[in-house]
């Protein structure tokens, strides 16, 4: 836990400056986990607000502070999941869409190494956000949270409040489906992709 | 001699994916908050909490017509009727005597008999 319970217990029951503390003290890490989540940075505020606007008006409705964690991060899940179904409907952006402009700047900055970097981390990015695009919204988010964010099973059962078998099987059946479209990417570029980034 | 362990299926591209995302756990860390993200979330938190205060105005005012509508029906339904149809307004008994008085020689005949029928099977 990242505050005490009191200060949660003040928050619940109305005390704004303890919300604010409490937003204060989980703002990084959620913003952080919706940012794998969605893989769309410009977005990820947005988002982030969204939880913690949810979290104001549904506080009344948490029983015990030590569920507070496995609480947020549901709450974190279900704006997610929102915001991917919206985004799903959505044309996808591609590389096409950029205009002249900043095509012209992402040239002029290919020089130097440290954008060669943030190139290759934009790539790596853009892959598995391809692969994971391969799942649906909620087997994304559930192998993102297990696979990227590395909550252990017994976090992710109080979050999705579904036995642990349950879990294990969903979990193997998204990583199965990933492992298939990674395969596919390595047999399409005659080598893993990680290598063909340079990882 | 060295004994190889037989790989698992897709064991190598598993590895792999693990890396994959242990790298994209890498380039893509934390953010920091931008200034406004705090002022931005009290602002949509007002805005909510306006809109609900709207919707519960709008509930109250609903609630209070339908007080007064039914209160009106109240009085009406209390307020003593003009003179309606006796058919509703009168008793079985009333009907019947009213109808004697009016002289009908008919019903009151059948009256008179069924009345004779009823003392005999007595």
């Amino acid at each position: 836990m990242q505050v005490d319970f009191e200060l949660i217990r003040r928050a619940r029951e109305g005390d704004e400056a303890a919300f604010g503390q409490v937003v204060q003290a989980y703002r990084k890490r959620i913003l952080g986990t919706i940012a794998r989540l969605i893989g769309r940075p410009e977005d990820v505020e947005d988002v982030g607000q969204e939880v913690f606007l949810r979290l104001y008006f549904s506080l009344d409705q948490l029983r015990t502070p030590e569920m507070f964690e496995p609480w947020l991060y549901r709450l974190t899940v279900n704006a997610a999941y929102d915001y991917l179904r919206r985004q799903r409907r959505r044309p996808e952006w591609r590389m096409a869409d950029l205009t002249e402009q900043q095509v012209l700047m992402a040239e002029a900055d290919r020089s130097s190494r440290r954008e060669r970097v943030e190139q290759d981390r934009r790539r790596l990015r853009e892959m598995v956000d391809a692969l994971l695009g391969a799942l649906s919204e909620q087997d994304r988010i559930l192998l993102t949270l297990k696979e990227i964010e590395g909550l252990s099973l017994k976090e992710l059962e109080k979050i999705y409040r579904v036995n642990e078998n349950a879990l294990k099987v969903r979990l193997f059946r998204a990583r199965q489906r990933v492992l298939k479209a990674y395969g596919g990417l390595a047999a399409a570029g005659g080598q893993a992709p990680r290598e063909q980034m340079g990882g | 001699m060295s004994r190889q362990e037989p790989e698992a299926p897709g064991g190598k591209l598993a590895a792999e994916l693990s890396q994959v995302f242990a790298g994209y756990r890498e380039a893509l860390p934390d953010p920091e908050p931008s200034a406004d993200f705090m002022p931005g979330l009290w602002r949509r938190i007002e805005a909510r909490q306006g809109s609900a205060r709207d919707l519960r105005r709008l509930a109250r005012g609903f609630v209070t017509a339908a007080a007064l509508v039914s209160l009106l029906i109240g009085i009406f339904l209390s307020l003593p009727q003009g003179r309606g149809s006796a058919f509703y307004t009168n008793t079985y008994l009333e009907i019947v005597a009213a109808d004697e008085a009016q002289g009908d020689p008919d019903d009151v005949e059948m009256v008179r008999i069924e009345r004779i029928s009823y003392e005999i099977t007595r």
